[in-house]
C-alpha cells in the first residue's frame, strides 16, 4: 500500500490543489492500486518516514506562514525522509517554503525549511496565466499545461529545474526556467490543478512511490482520451502546435 | 463646468444608442466615453440624489441584493436608479446615472441602489459617498483578476476609512465581513442567519480552516451553514459573531424562515421569497436591514421581497415541453456548489449543460473547478442523466467530473454551444439544469429563448461579472 499524506490540505488550498490529490488517488484506484492518504494539518503528528508521497499546495501569505512555522518543527525529519526517497509534489507556496528563504507580497523575509538551494525574492508584478514547460518524462520530453500565479520570484542555485518554459513566466520571469527537482522532490508554480491534465507526470510520481515502497512500479496504462484532449484543448488555445 | 457635464452626458447617451443599434445590450462604454470628457460626471450627478446612495458590494449576491433593494424602495413609492444591468465598475455606473439623466446633467431621484465590483470600491465610494454600504460575503473568486482575497478585503477596508457619513450593512456569518465594524471605526448593522436544527450537516473536517482576521487563530464554529458563514469565535482574541440585529431562522418542518429584528410589530415574521437558496435567505436579509435602517414600512418590505425575481441566470426557470429548465450563473466554487445541491435536491433527476469559458471575465484561471464538490453529484447518480460539456474549456471540464467519479460514458464534450443546449434539452430527465460562466450566460441565454417559452417574464437585468 502507498501512504500519501497532504500536508495542509485547510491551509494551502488556493488553487484547486486538491485536484492534485484527487488525480494521485483516482489513477491509483483504477490500477487497484491500494492508497491510504493522510491528512495533516497544524499540530498534528507528521510521520515522514512512513509516507511516500507527500503534496503541498498554495496559500496566501498568511496561511502559507503558518504552514512554514509549523513545518519548522519537522524540517529535520522532513529532509532525512526526503534522502532516503520520499517523493514530494509541491506547488507554488508549498513550492516556497522548500528554500532557504522566501519573500512574501509586503516584502517580509520569511526563513525557509533550506532543504533545496533555492529561495524566492518578492517581485513586482504577479506573474499570472496559462503556462506550458517542457520536461523530461522518463527520457522523453513532455509539454507540461498548467497556470501559474504568484508575486514571488524564485531563483535556482545550482539545483536542476522541473522544466523549461515554452509559454508563460516560469519561476522569475528571466531565466526560462521552470520548478525544481531534486531527487524525487518535484517542485512547480503551475497549478490549474498540475497533475489531472498531466496525466504522464501523475503516474511518474505514482511510480516512483511505489518504488520507495518497495512494490512493483508497472503501471497498468489507463484510458487516458479525457486527459489528453484537456491537454490538447488548452495547447491548441494557447496557439501552441501540438505534436 | 456645466457645459462640460452636458456635453459628457450627450456624448454617453449618444454612445448607448449607437450601442444599442448595434445590437449590445447596456455596457460601460458610454460611461468610459463621459468619463474621458469629463472626469467628475458620475460625482456631480449622484450628488443630486436626494435621499442617498446605497452601495453592495462582496463576493457573491451583489446583483441580487441590489434587485432586492430596488424592489422594495420602488414598492414604497421612490424613484431610484440601480446599475440593474450589472455593469458594476466606474464607467459602467457611469453609465446607468447617465441614463437616468436629462442632457443639462440634472437627476431626478430619491435614491440609487449601487452594487460594486470589489476592485473597484475605492474609485466608487470616492465618487458616490454612499449613506449606506452592504457587504455580503468575500469568498475567493477570480484569482487572476483579483489576487489574494485578503488584498481585496484590504483595498475595501482602506478605502472606507475615508467614508465617515456612511453606515455599514454587514453580514454577521462571515468573519471576513463582520470584522469591518471595528477595523473602520464605523457604525454597522448586522444581518445574520441563526443555527441550523440539525448542526452536522457538514462534515467539519471537510471545511476550510477559517483564520481569525484579527489575530489568525484558526476559528471556531458552532454551526457553519456553508463556506466560512455561521457562528464562529476566536479562541485566542475573543473575536466573536457579532449579534444580529436582524436575523432570520428555519420556520420548522413546512420549510421558509422567519424573521426577528429589534422593533418588530410581532416576535417573528414570515419571509416570503420565490427564489431558492440559503445564499438567497442572506441576500433578502441585506435587503430588508436595508429597508429598514432606511425607514420602510414593514408590510411594503415583504410585499417588495415577495415580489422580486431573480436577474438572467439566477437558477431562472424555462419550460421545455414538459420538462423544467434551470439556467444558473457560476462564478466561484461557493456559487457553483449551491447550484449542485439544488440539483441533487431535485427528486425527478436531471440532465446538466455545464458551459465553461476562461476569457477575462470568466477567469483565466479555471482551477476553480477542481474546487466543486461535484463529487457529490456521483451519490445521486441513477437521478442524473447526460452530462454535456461545452464552451472554451468543456474538455477540462468533462476532465474534473471523470475524476468527480462521473462514468465517461455519460460525459459528452460538444463545443458548439447551439448543439450543446439542443441535445442537453433533448434528453429524457425531467429536469434540465444548465450552469454556464459569464461570458457564456447571454449567448446560452439567447439560444435557450429561441427553444423554450419562458415560464414568466419579468424585468430582468444582467447580473454582474463579479
Amino acid at each position: 500500500m502507498i501512504r500519501a499524506c497532504h500536508l495542509y490540505p485547510d491551509l494551502l488550498n488556493l488553487y484547486g490543489d486538491g485536484g492534485n490529490m484527487i488525480a494521485f488517488q483516482k489513477r491509483c484506484r483504477w490500477r487497484n492500486i491500494p492508497l491510504q492518504i493522510i491528512n495533516r494539518s497544524l499540530t498534528d503528528t507528521k510521520d515522514f518516514s512512513a509516507y511516500d508521497f507527500v503534496f503541498l499546495g498554495g496559500g496566501s501569505d498568511r496561511e502559507q506562514k503558518l504552514a512554514a512555522s509549523d513545518l519548522m518543527k519537522s524540517r529535520d525529519r522532513l529532509q532525512k525522509a526526503i534522502e532516503n526517497g520520499l517523493v514530494v509534489l509541491a506547488i507554488s507556496g508549498g513550492y516556497q517554503l522548500f528554500g532557504r528563504h522566501y519573500e512574501t507580497g509586503d516584502g517580509k523575509h520569511t526563513p525557509g525549511l533550506a532543504i533545496l538551494n533555492l529561495y524566492t525574492e518578492a517581485g513586482g508584478k504577479r506573474l499570472v496565466g496559462n503556462a506550458v514547460i517542457e520536461m523530461k518524462l522518463a527520457g522523453v520530453p513532455t509539454r507540461v499545461v498548467g497556470f501559474e500565479n504568484h508575486q514571488g520570484r524564485t531563483f535556482l542555485d545550482g539545483i536542476a529545474p522541473l522544466g523549461k518554459v515554452l509559454l508563460g513566466q516560469g519561476n522569475n520571469g528571466k531565466d526560462g526556467l521552470e520548478g525544481a527537482r531534486y531527487k524525487n522532490v518535484f517542485c512547480s508554480y503551475l497549478h490549474g490543478p498540475l497533475l489531472p491534465k498531466n496525466a504522464a507526470l501523475t503516474d511518474k510520481l505514482i511510480r516512483l512511490a511505489l518504488k520507495k515502497r518497495g512494490l512493483d512500479p508497472y503501471l497498468k496504462p489507463l484510458d487516458d482520451a479525457f486527459e489528453q484532449r484537456a491537454h490538447t484543448a488548452l495547447l491548441d488555445r494557447l496557439g501552441l502546435k501540438v505534436n | 463646468m456645466k457645459l462640460r457635464l452636458s456635453s459628457a452626458i450627450l456624448t454617453g447617451k449618444l454612445a448607448a444608442k449607437l450601442s444599442r443599434v448595434c445590437g449590445y445590450g447596456g455596457s460601460s462604454f458610454p460611461g468610459l466615453l463621459a468619463r474621458l470628457f469629463y472626469p467628475g460626471a458620475l460625482k456631480k450627478l449622484a450628488a443630486q440624489v436626494r435621499k442617498g446612495i446605497i452601495v453592495v458590494t462582496g463576493t457573491n449576491g451583489k446583483t441580487t441584493t441590489a434587485n432586492m433593494i430596488t424592489g422594495v424602495l420602488q414598492e414604497a413609492g421612490f424613484k431610484t436608479i440601480s446599475n440593474r444591468e450589472g455593469a458594476n465598475m466606474i464607467s459602467g455606473i457611469t453609465t446607468s446615472f447617465i441614463m437616468n439623466s436629462i442632457a443639462s446633467g440634472k437627476i431626478d431621484c430619491d435614491y440609487a441602489v449601487i452594487e460594486v465590483d470589489e476592485a473597484s470600491i475605492p474609485e466608487v465610494l470616492n465618487n458616490l459617498s454612499p449613506r449606506l454600504v452592504v457587504v455580503t460575503n468575500f469568498f475567493q473568486d477570480q484569482l487572476d483578476r483579483y489576487w489574494e482575497l485578503g488584498q481585496v478585503i484590504g483595498i475595501i477596508r482602506d478605502s472606507l476609512l475615508g467614508q465617515k457619513q456612511a453606515t455599514l450593512v454587514l453580514n454577521a456569518d462571515d468573519p471576513l465581513v463582520a470584522q469591518f465594524q471595528r477595523t473602520t471605526g464605523l457604525p454597522a448593522y448586522y444581518f445574520g442567519l441563526a443555527g441550523d436544527k440539525n448542526p452536522g450537516k457538514r462534515d467539519p473536517a471537510a471545511r476550510e480552516t477559517s483564520l481569525c482576521p484579527f489575530c489568525g487563530s484558526p476559528l471556531v464554529y458552532n454551526y457553519c451553514h456553508y463556506g466560512q458563514l455561521g457562528a464562529y469565535s476566536c479562541p485566542d482574541c475573543g473575536f466573536t459573531r457579532p449579534r444580529p440585529q436582524v436575523e432570520a431562522m428555519e420556520a420548522g418542518a413546512e420549510g421558509g424562515y422567519n424573521l426577528t429584528y429589534p422593533g418588530a410589530p410581532v416576535p417573528s415574521i414570515a419571509l416570503e421569497m420565490q427564489t431558492q437558496g440559503l445564499h438567497n435567505v442572506y441576500n433578502a436579509l441585506a435587503a430588508f436591514s436595508v429597508s429598514i435602517l432606511l425607514g420602510v414600512n414593514l408590510q411594503t418590505i415583504l410585499v417588495g421581497l415577495r415580489k422580486y425575481r431573480p436577474a438572467i441566470g439566477r437558477m431562472e426557470k424555462f419550460r421545455y415541453g414538459n420538462k423544467q429548465v434551470y439556467l444558473n450563473l457560476v462564478k466561484n466554487s461557493t456559487g457553483f456548489n449551491q447550484g449542485l445541491e439544488t440539483l441533487c435536491e431535485d427528486r425527478g433527476g436531471g440532465d446538466v449543460l455545464i458551459v465553461l469559458n476562461d476569457n477575462f471575465a470568466d477567469s483565466r484561471d479555471i482551477s476553480w473547478i477542481w474546487d466543486v464538490n461535484f463529487e457529490m453529484l456521483t451519490v445521486r447518480q441513477k437521478r442524473l442523466g447526460c452530462f454535456i460539456c461545452s464552451g472554451l474549456r468543456g474538455e477540462e471540464m468533462a476532465l474534473r467530473l471523470k475524476y468527480a467519479g462521473i462514468p465517461t460514458g455519460k460525459i459528452v464534450t460538444n463545443t458548439s454551444m447551439n448543439q450543446a443546449v439542443k441535445a442537453v434539452l433533448r434528453s429524457n430527465r425531467r429536469s434540465t439544469y444548465i450552469f454556464s460562466t459569464y461570458t457564456a450566460l447571454r449567448p446560452v441565454h439567447k439560444i435557450i429563448e429561441s427553444l423554450v417559452e419562458k415560464g414568466d417574464k419579468s424585468d430582468q437585468g444582467m447580473p454582474s461579472v463579479s
